[in-house]
């Protein structure tokens, strides 16, 4: 009986390390092989038989920042995000300090409208947010990337902030309040100090979002003024000569790289964060 | 002479103190019941600029001709016209097709991912290489599936070595294979936000309910379908629903990788929209599909997000 147990055990942390390391090979094998586009010369991407073995190259590294204004699309991305994420940051502590500290009329509901916005297909309000912003005559500016990005980001960011606010007790804001404390100094000084997790999480969940961002951006950015990296991509073709697949992986480890060591160092909360804060991981 | 009038005007100025200080009271009172709206306003007047003037506006423009001179009234006529667009019909099904099949792709995949994970020691390890997918710009998934299946053959080339196939695979004239490459993509690279969210919710649950089922005996099977699922059901509720939102909105890999083709067998109905609105300049008619679009977005969020939003809350 107990070497049975034992053995079916065994058995199963075989099938565990099966199946998770073959999704592991998985996840990661194109991964690799896109790296190897990214290194090799032009001329061994688009092959009657694929190379498995390329020669290494360069050639890709120095094109995307002697050919193309890489680094305009570079500041554009991160403009763009950061004063997205600014832009949501003021305007969703208030709310969600708002929604998690007060009872009044109609707080679920106006709740449940921020959060579903988040459920507004891009498609739907793409076509009237292009005159908007072309009537304001911002189409091409990184300014209506900040504005788009932070409007599709603000839903979730307050959500996360709120539930990181709702975890806070109670007496800890009374004790100021009897203090003396008046409603915004126990937001600065109290809540937003207990709550910086959340807000960290919620940050980089926006900016993430922002940098992935890809159909507004095409409408708004015509021209290279206010491409970033996601629609630069897409535009990485030499005419004739087709995609240039090497420069794109490049470009795309490039992007990847601060997001990834950003989203390791804030692991523990990524599961809040992407739920909104229905998941408490 | 000037300061008895002074000293005057000082009194007239004296006197009424204490009204105002009782009407301060009760000022700040009222500021106390509209300081939350104050609060909230910004955000929701932001959001609303954003959803209730393009819905608006789409609601409008989807009454009228527009093409590139003045608008010319329309009355139903993009509606009519919409019911009757096999192409508007085929890209609501191609978008429920290859969405639903993905995602059950996602669930499944992740669900049993997670179970495999979340006691395992190397946890941590397995969650951030199977996060990697997830942080590449979907605009660089796209190629990545491009490259692979159709300009640079590679998966063709690897099956054909491998003997499952003898010859080149023509994607371009097969809308299964076509959507297939879409599938791939997405559930390569959004399995693992499913993932996430699963093993935080297995680590989260209550263990020891698990152990006195394993002690009377139950299988892990059982213990998985009987007591994980139920337990984890308003959690796999919030992650389908937040991944089918972004899974109706498909865009990017269709305009990367297919273009809506073979004879518009993958245009999702994000990708309908883009093209009738600003490829063919077709905006009032993109407008009316806006507002179709909007209203399934609706009736959706009312029934089935707000529930489940609320029971993964309590």
């Amino acid at each position: 009986m107990a070497s049975q147990r034992k053995r079916s055990r065994g058995e199963s942390l075989a099938l565990r390390y099966a199946i998770l390391g073959a999704w592991a090979l998985f996840c990661l094998v194109p991964v690799l092989w896109f790296l190897s586009i990214g290194l090799r010369p032009r001329t061994e991407i688009i092959t009657p038989q694929p190379i498995y073995f390329p020669t290494f190259s360069l050639d890709a590294w120095h094109m995307i920042w002697e050919d193309w204004p890489m680094g305009k699309y570079l500041r554009n991305s991160v403009l763009a995000i950061i004063g997205s994420v600014i832009i949501d940051l003021v305007l969703a502590i208030p709310a969600a300090y708002s929604l998690s500290r007060f009872e009044y009329r109609g707080r679920d509901d106006i709740g449940f409208y921020i959060l579903s916005t988040r459920m507004m297909a891009p498609a739907i309000v793409a076509v009237p947010i292009f005159f908007l912003f072309r009537n304001f005559g911002l189409l091409d500016t990184i300014w209506a990337l900040m504005l788009i990005y932070a409007a599709i980001n603000l839903s979730f960011v307050t959500w996360i902030i709120r539930s990181y606010m709702l975890d806070i007790p109670k007496e800890l804001e009374d004790a100021a309040k009897t203090d003396g404390a008046g409603q915004m100094r126990i937001l600065w000084e109290i809540i937003i100090p207990a709550i910086l997790p959340g807000i960290i999480t919620a940050s980089v969940i926006a900016m993430i979002f922002a940098i992935n961002e890809f159909l507004f951006t095409l409408l708004i950015a015509s021209t290279p003024d206010a491409y970033t990296m996601s629609v630069a991509l897409a535009n990485f073709t030499g005419g004739s000569d087709g995609v240039i697949y090497n420069a794109i992986a490049l470009v795309a480890f490039l992007a990847f790289l601060p997001v990834f060591l950003v989203v390791v160092l804030i692991q523990k909360h990524l599961s809040r964060g992407l739920t909104m804060g229905a998941v408490k991981g | 002479m000037s300061n008895p009038e002074l000293s005057d005007a000082g009194a007239a100025h004296a006197a009424p103190v204490q009204p105002t200080q009782r009407r301060f009271k009760r000022r700040s009172k009222r500021m106390k019941t509209l300081l939350p709206y104050m609060l909230v306003a910004p955000a929701v007047l932001y959001l609303m600029l954003i959803t209730l003037y393009p819905g608006i506006f789409a609601i409008t423009q989807s009454f009228y001709h527009v093409k590139f001179g003045p608008w010319q009234p329309a009355g139903f006529e993009n509606y009519t016209r919409l019911m009757g667009d096999y192409q508007f019909w085929g890209a609501l099904w191609n978008t429920l097709v290859i969405g639903s099949i993905s995602l059950i792709l996602q669930c499944v995949i992740a669900l049993a991912l997670a179970f495999y994970a979340y006691r395992d020691p190397w946890v941590q390890g397995w969650r951030i290489i199977f996060l990697i997918p997830m942080l590449f710009m979907p605009s660089a998934v796209a190629f990545i599936y491009k490259l692979a299946f159709l300009d640079g053959r590679v998966v063709a080339d690897l099956l054909m070595r491998v003997g499952l196939i003898d010859g080149n695979i023509a994607y371009q004239s097969s809308t299964w294979l076509s959507r297939m490459i879409l599938i791939i993509a997405d559930v390569w690279q959004w399995t693992p936000f499913l993932f996430i969210i699963f093993v935080a919710g297995l680590q989260a649950q209550d263990e020891e309910v698990e152990e006195a089922a394993r002690l009377d005996g139950a299988s892990w099977y059982a213990i998985f379908w009987n007591i994980s699922l139920p337990m984890m059901k308003p959690i796999i509720a919030v992650a389908l629903i937040l991944r089918a939102i972004d899974i109706t909105t498909m865009f990017t890999n269709v305009f990367i990788i297919t273009k809506g083709g073979p004879a518009f067998g993958t245009e999702t109905i994000s990708y309908f929209i883009y093209r009738t609105g600003f490829k063919f300049f077709n905006f009032g008619y993109a407008s009316a599909a806006s507002v179709i679009m909007l209203i399934i977005t609706i009736i959706i969020a009312q029934f089935v997000v707000k529930r489940a939003f609320v029971s993964a809350r309590a």
